[in-house]
């Protein structure tokens, strides 16, 4: 029993690893722009299948998830210049429009790799099991990617706290003008934001399709997972993206483990209560 | 001793560090007219706010003809009696004028919750409505959208809807601000042609319209009380007259 | 104004009770999907049009209502005059629960929708023992009240049309209704609905319960039309083209939703027989639509009369 408890642990922390790298990029588009994009499943789903294609052709894991993030980082450029931007700061034309284009994105890739699970080849380095104390055998796979989910956290967290650009890049939701008046292009902060937010979509496709499957409506259920990490943890705070990936993943691998029928409830029902008592989220700002 | 309309005892409100309103006690009597006046960023508004219910105060009481609303949401204190105007104009521009109006007046009364028969189905209501848009002017606009109303216009709708949700206490926040001298002059003259059973208090920019209007006055800066008094004590006194043009 | 739009529906009317002389099944079968459908897209206009409230989990009522039927007619023989209101009752009941989501606004009430919306789907998927996974239930027999029994699609076409006169009645009365008008003034101003007296999380609760039960009443004439219910049901993409379809046919109006059920469901049918990338039609469609015409196809009517009557009083 225990030995499973601890299994599912890692389990949960190796998922939540992966759930913050696609909600941070969610939240912070939602933090410093406003925008709400639903398509960002849908880059999940294509900058995985770009990286499948990508270890196919080259063999190289890192590169694929360079080419994942970087396909995903040109798309959601395009998105967002000729399409999100349209709709200001209406956020159900923008759910609607990415949704859109979340349909778009699954129907195409659907027609170019077909509707078969697919997995992205680990690399060789990272295959296979690795011991625990106690005797445990876990895929070290998972491992790296728990330590990589918290070396893009600290690296994340240390940009956004920690430097100038993080300052402003906190300031310029709320003051645009004071902040243009620093001299600061605001429209090139927000390409660099978004840019940011894409590539960690993509790339967590590539590394997530590495030991979760990809195939046709994963988009749809990565996404749900993301935004109960964001309601949770509060829309627009890194910090809540952390905690609520954590409190998502845990939950997640205890209710597949003890209430196989029931995982999704046992998943949103404490969110439920938390919107009782707290709709804003753990540490989310006051709407 | 009757209880006075408003008591507020030791109000603060706190924004983050910012202290918007600091530790504020005052009393208007029932029928009194009140004016705060008060250089920009002196917290009136908060202070309204925190009054009415729309926010919540960090710490201190408020009190209406002796009973504690403090912890009462805002809907139940206007309910009790509390009607308000907002600095920028709050009407529902997507409606007519007379829906508007039929939303203010129904807003204290169980018929809000009537699914099954059309508001048209009320005379009543369409004929205050009309009465309360003849009262402010607006009345041969009733039926058109508030979209097309002007900003004069807009205020004067603002004060319709208020004082047609049958306040026994009003709160008037610049009712008259943005407006032409014209229609100053009438907002100025339908708030004074008030009756004396409803207590009005305004926030109010312009000296000649407060100091006209008002029984006492009372002086906010910086979120606190400096003085309070008949109009011509406070107009007279030098520390006022600091404050408003700058030597504080 | 007013007696061209009665001839209008008079004239809609009549088409309608004469749809099955004068087209084949299929035709039949497609417009009893679009009855239902803008039915549901009804039920989330309650909420968009007259509240302002954007809700994407109204699947779910519809699927449990529909899985709720299915159930208690297969598997348990339930006969239909139980098994009607007890799907009506439990899609209701769902969306008393889930009104909680009523505590937040704007866009934490969209995500808090869709993440409850996907609690249904998921119990529907894994719960396999009860709902039968994805598989679904299926073999749900025509509805029978007693003597009264439907025996065929085209006695189903006119109760379902039947169904959707009375609710679009009562649709119109609600509208009109001052709880209908506080409605609007909350999604126009809500601030002001507070300072006026409202408790307005009390009214869009009710407002939310009410769409559910819309939805659920949806869901039940669903699955007497399907003969069979899926997770697919409850699944978001069928809440996304609930609310697709309000919009594009005219959110805040009584005919838009069905109008726009219409043009959805008729565009997919058409498109999905050549080509083979519609969800990427659907996907343009929404694009389209939001960008290009956000106030449907109603609105664009609309706009249209108006101009055609200020050239007219320009001509004369």
């Amino acid at each position: 029993m225990m030995t499973g408890a601890i299994l599912q642990a890692i389990n949960g922390v190796s998922l939540a690893a992966l759930l913050f790298l696609l909600a941070s990029g969610f939240t912070l588009s939602f933090g410093v722009m406003r925008v709400v994009n639903m398509a960002h499943g849908a880059y999940y789903l294509l900058g995985g299948y770009v990286g499948l294609s990508t270890v196919r052709a080259t063999g190289s894991f890192a590169l694929a998830i360079v080419a994942g993030g970087a396909a995903i980082v040109l798309l959601g450029f395009f998105v967002d210049r000729f399409l999100l931007r349209r709709t200001g700061e209406n956020h159900l034309a923008q759910v609607l429009l990415s949704v859109g284009v979340a349909f778009v994105i699954g129907d195409i890739a659907l027609q170019i790799w077909g509707g078969d699970s697919l997995k992205v080849p680990v690399p060789e380095l990272l295959r296979g099991p690795m011991e625990l104390p106690g005797g445990l055998i876990y895929p070290a796979y998972r491992f790296v990617l728990i330590f990589f989910g918290i070396v893009v956290g600290v690296l994340l967290w240390l940009l956004y706290r920690k430097t100038q650009i993080g300052a402003v890049v906190r300031a310029g939701v709320d003051d645009r003008e004071q902040v243009s008046a620093t001299g600061i292009n605001i429209d090139r902060l927000f390409v660099m934001v978004s840019a940011l937010a894409s590539f960690l979509a993509g790339m967590s496709g590539v590394v997530g399709g590495a030991f979760l499957t990809l195939y046709p409506g994963a988009e749809w259920e990565i996404l749900v997972y993301a935004l109960v990490v964001v309601i949770v943890g509060g829309l627009g705070s890194l910090e809540g993206a952390m905690i609520g990936a954590l409190i998502v993943g845990l939950l997640d691998a205890y209710g597949r483990w003890l209430l196989p029928e029931f995982s999704y409830f046992v998943l949103f029902a404490p969110m439920a209560l938390l919107l009782l008592v707290r709709p804003r989220g753990l540490f989310g700002k006051e709407f | 001793m009757t209880a006075p309309a408003i008591a507020v005892g030791s109000l603060t409100k706190q924004f983050g560090g910012l202290l918007a309103v600091d530790n504020v006690s005052l009393t208007v009597a029932t029928g009194e007219r009140r004016v705060l006046i008060g250089p920009n960023g002196a917290g009136k508004t908060t202070l309204f706010h925190c009054i009415t219910g729309t926010l919540s105060a960090s710490a201190g009481r408020v009190s209406l003809f002796g009973l504690d609303v403090t912890a009462l949401a805002e809907s139940r204190r206007t309910v009790l009696g509390m009607g308000r105007t907002f600095q920028i104009s709050n009407v529902f521009v997507d409606l007519s004028l007379a829906e508007n109006l039929v939303l203010a007046l129904i807003g204290g009364e169980r018929r809000k919750w009537i699914m099954h028969r059309p508001v048209r189905a009320y005379a009543d209501l369409r004929r205050r409505s009309l009465e309360g848009l003849e009262h402010v002017g607006l009345r041969p606009r009733a039926d058109e959208s508030v979209k097309h109303l002007s900003y004069g216009e807009r205020r004067q709708l603002e004060l319709a809807l208020a004082l047609n949700s049958n306040p026994k206490v009003l709160f008037l926040d610049e009712p008259c601000a943005g407006l032409s001298p014209n229609e100053r002059q009438r907002i100025s003259k339908l708030i004074g042609a008030l009756p004396r059973d409803i207590t009005v208090v305004m926030i109010e920019h312009d000296m000649d319209v407060a100091l006209a209007l008002a029984d006492r006055v009372t002086v906010l800066h910086r979120g606190k009380i400096i003085l309070e008094g008949s109009p011509a004590e406070v107009q007279a006194n030098p520390q006022v007259r600091d404050v408003y043009f700058g030597n504080v | 104004m007013r007696r061209a739009d009665i001839a209008l529906a008079c004239a809609a009317l009549a088409l309608a009770l004469a749809l099955p002389q004068l087209a084949g099944p299929f035709w039949m079968g497609l417009v009893t999907q679009m009855l239902i459908f803008g039915l549901l897209a009804l039920s989330v206009d309650l909420l968009l049009g007259q509240t302002g409230l954007f809700s994407l989990c109204h699947a779910s009522f519809f699927a449990v209502a529909a899985y709720t039927v299915a159930i208690l007619q297969v598997r348990y023989a339930v006969p239909t005059a139980l098994a009607a209101p007890a799907g009506l009752l439990a899609g209701t009941l769902l969306a008393l629960v889930f009104g909680i989501a009523v505590r937040t606004r704007g866009v934490y009430f969209i995500l808090t929708t869709i993440a409850l919306g996907y609690i249904v789907w998921g119990v529907a998927h894994r719960w396999s023992s009860f709902t039968g996974g994805d598989n679904g239930v299926t073999n749900v027999p025509f509805p029978a009240l007693g003597a009264l029994r439907i025996d065929s699609h085209t006695e189903y076409y006119y109760f379902v049309l039947a169904v959707m006169i009375a609710c679009a009645l009562g649709y119109r009365v609600l509208i009109d209704s001052p709880f209908g008008l506080g409605l609007r003034g909350i999604k126009a101003s809500e601030t002001r609905m507070r300072s006026l007296g409202y408790r307005t999380n009390l009214h869009l609760y009710a407002a939310f319960v009410l769409s559910g039960l819309l939805a659920s009443l949806a869901g039940v004439l669903y699955v007497y039309y399907n003969r069979f219910v899926n997770p697919v049901s409850a699944s978001f993409p069928i809440s996304v083209e609930a609310t697709l379809m309000a919009i594009v046919g005219g959110s805040g109006t009584i005919v838009g939703p069905f109008i726009g059920a219409a043009v959805i469901l008729g565009l997919r049918n058409w498109v999905s027989s050549f080509f083979e990338l519609y969800a990427t039609v659907m996907g343009v469609v929404f694009i389209a639509t939001v960008l290009w015409a956000p106030e449907g196809i109603v609105g664009l009517l609309i706009r249209l009369r108006l101009r055609i009557a200020s050239a007219r009083r320009e001509a004369s």
